[in-house]
């Protein structure tokens, strides 16, 4: 009997820390082996491109799927932070490592300039405005070229260093390793929050303002946490990208990134965390599979992705969760 | 004078055509309720057919109107393909964002794959040059300023003069109650798609005119129109007219005064102020309804 209550408080979303550290260390025990089966830098760029995916798409999770909140300048936080990096590093001589984390800094700041004005609004009005943040980002970085480069981009931005060793070498094992390591203190920190009090409030906006207010919840500064949190580790990653590209371009103001970015969170299951990591593996993998098909594989993709939010809303966590449940409940019946 | 001139003419021609663009996103919002990102990409296609007919020889004034036609049946298609199957998910709007951008990108690299990269040009409503004051401008042009607020126009006698016009606005603004006494509700969305995509099309066989065409020329219009729809309010169809116009003389007197590149930037920081202070658009109200 107890044991029946047990279980449905713990519906979903309240698996016990310890199974879920369990889980996140096997995990990441799994993703730091693959270098040891993938030696050539060619798979190691691809997984280190998955895993920069992965923080940005988890980090939109925590705003768009825990928040409710559709912020459509996500992306824009990402460029925001490839470019304080260049900047930073080639302008002002900043050491590449202060200047990554410098560039969270930079990037959660412009989250909380962004928040200001959308504060009083609501749904598809968070949309436009910041939507209307990011090209106004990119409209500036355009116009102001003789810093940024405009559409040329910046070019020769340092990279990353360990004493003298520059992590690109022995097959990009540097740059994996940060990559990894990146994903992991994003992860850990996203679910730390989610599952804390104020992940709680956080959700409780997003189901019911009115009363979540009522109790209490003050929506000024739980969204202001909520888009600032999504921000940080978002920033990093772009920091990182300009430094294992060495290049920033305006691309990444550009609908094609936000519209992959995005389909990695709504494939994988918005309000998980993991559902967005996954996806982006697997997303990523599978253009890269795809790389034959050339001019079809975008089309490919699109339809994919149409197809995935008709048939299972929930994405693909939703449809490892019910995978999941028919198993054990198989298993059980008998007993 | 010639400043005043110049701003005034184009401000109007630009306006002209964020209008055209602006009203079907309007059009799509408060009859269905959702954001239609595919809007952009509608125009591109339909600058692509026209050519097309053109092309295979057809006269502008058959190929024209028959590519608006098969530009709506393309968005009749999309809305039940990917728009339909979603209503009354709990997160209906994010959701129909993310599967009219595929259904874009979807229909952007077919037109790429069929059609090439090259730039194409389409021919101009009217041959020729004139001069207003002292300023050069095209017929072209003029025709485009002319033209839409008559298509506009008619559009608004059948948004409030025809039976159907008349049921599109109930279902607008309530769409129970519209099902209650027997409107078919489905077959409306699909007309609001439609005519917003007949709209489009007409946006990019004007653009397609005077600029060349190629298979992304719809994002820039797309933005400009998402633009217009929140500055003048996302819950009518003439606040977004009035907003198209004014943002065209805003940006004509910007780039004139403080050149092309701070236009966009100045554009955008007008905006956020916009919403900051009256969310709901400055010509509008919050509930939806089409008017």
């Amino acid at each position: 009997m107890m044991d029946q209550i047990k279980r449905n408080i713990r519906a979903p979303g309240r698996t016990p820390w310890q199974r879920e550290a369990v889980g996140f260390v096997l995990g990441l025990a799994v993703l730091a082996l693959m270098p040891f089966v993938f030696a050539d830098s060619y798979s190691r760029h691809i997984l280190i491109m998955a895993f920069i995916y992965a923080i940005v798409a988890s980090n939109w999770d925590l705003s768009l799927g825990y928040g409710g909140v559709f912020n459509f300048g996500h992306l824009a936080l990402f460029g925001i932070g490839v470019y304080a990096y260049a900047l930073l590093t080639k302008l002002a001589g900043l050491d590449p490592w202060l200047a990554l984390a410098a560039s969270g800094v930079v990037a959660t700041l412009a989250a909380v300039l962004v928040t200001i004005p959308i504060l009083r609004l609501k749904g598809i009005y968070i949309i436009l405005v910041t939507f209307g943040f990011a090209q106004l980002v990119m409209q500036v970085i355009i116009s102001q070229s003789e810093i940024t480069g405009g559409t040329q981009g910046i070019v020769r931005i340092p990279g990353l260093y360990l004493f003298d060793h520059n992590m690109v070498r022995d097959g990009k094992i540097g740059y994996f390793g940060i990559a990894l390591a990146l994903l992991a203190a994003s992860t850990i920190f996203l679910r730390v929050l989610v599952r804390s009090r104020t992940g709680a409030s956080i959700v409780a906006l997003r189901d019911n303002e009115e009363y979540a207010i009522s109790r209490g919840v003050s929506l000024v500064r739980q969204r202001l946490i909520t888009l600032a949190a999504s921000a940080f580790f978002t920033g990093v990653a772009g920091a990182f990208y300009a430094a294992y590209q060495r290049n920033a371009s305006i691309d990444v103001f550009g609908m094609s990134l936000a519209t992959i970015v995005l389909s990695m969170v709504l494939l994988g299951g918005t309000g998980t965390i993991y559902g967005a990591i996954i996806a982006s593996f697997v997303l990523t993998i599978f253009a890269e599979a795809m790389a034959d098909f050339g001019a079809w594989r975008p089309m490919i993709t699109a339809v994919l992705i149409i197809v995935v939010m008709l048939v299972y809303p929930s994405g693909l966590v939703g449809m490892l969760r019910a995978a999941w449940a028919g198993l054990t409940g198989r298993l059980k019946r008998p007993a | 004078m010639g400043a005043l001139a110049e701003i005034l003419f184009g401000g109007l021609f630009q306006g002209s055509l964020y209008a055209m663009m602006a009203v079907g996103l309007a059009l799509v919002w408060t009859t269905i309720g959702v954001f239609n990102f595919s809007h952009g990409v509608f125009m591109m296609l339909g600058a692509y057919l026209a050519w097309q007919l053109v092309e295979t020889g057809l006269h502008p004034a058959a190929a024209f109107p028959l590519a608006v036609l098969a530009t709506a049946a393309v968005g009749w298609l999309l809305q039940a393909a990917v728009v339909r199957p979603l209503i009354g998910r709990a997160n209906l709007v994010l959701v129909v964002v993310i599967t009219t951008l595929a259904a874009g990108s979807l229909i952007e690299n077919g037109v790429l794959t069929i059609w090439g990269p090259r730039s194409k040009q389409l021919p101009p409503l009217v041959d020729g040059n004139t001069m207003i004051g002292s300023i050069g401008v095209s017929l072209h042009q003029i025709a485009i300023i002319v033209v839409t607020p008559l298509i506009l126009g008619a559009l608004w006698m059948f948004l409030t003069r025809t039976r159907l016009g008349l049921a599109l606005r109930a279902v607008a603004q309530n769409e129970d109650a519209s099902q209650l006494v027997g409107l078919n509700v489905t077959a409306l969305y699909g007309l609001a798609f439609a005519i917003a995509a007949a709209l489009a099309c007409l946006a990019g066989i004007f653009m397609g005119g005077y600029r060349f065409m190629s298979p992304v020329m719809g994002a820039d219009p797309l933005l400009k129109a998402l633009i217009v729809v929140v500055f003048g309010g996302i819950s009518s169809i003439s606040g977004p007219i009035f907003a198209a116009y004014l943002i065209g003389f805003f940006e004509a007197a910007c780039s004139y005064y403080f050149g092309l590149y701070w236009t966009p930037a100045l554009l955008f920081a007008v905006l956020i102020l916009t919403l900051m202070v009256r969310p709901e658009g400055i010509f509008s109200s919050r509930g939806r309804g089409l008017a």
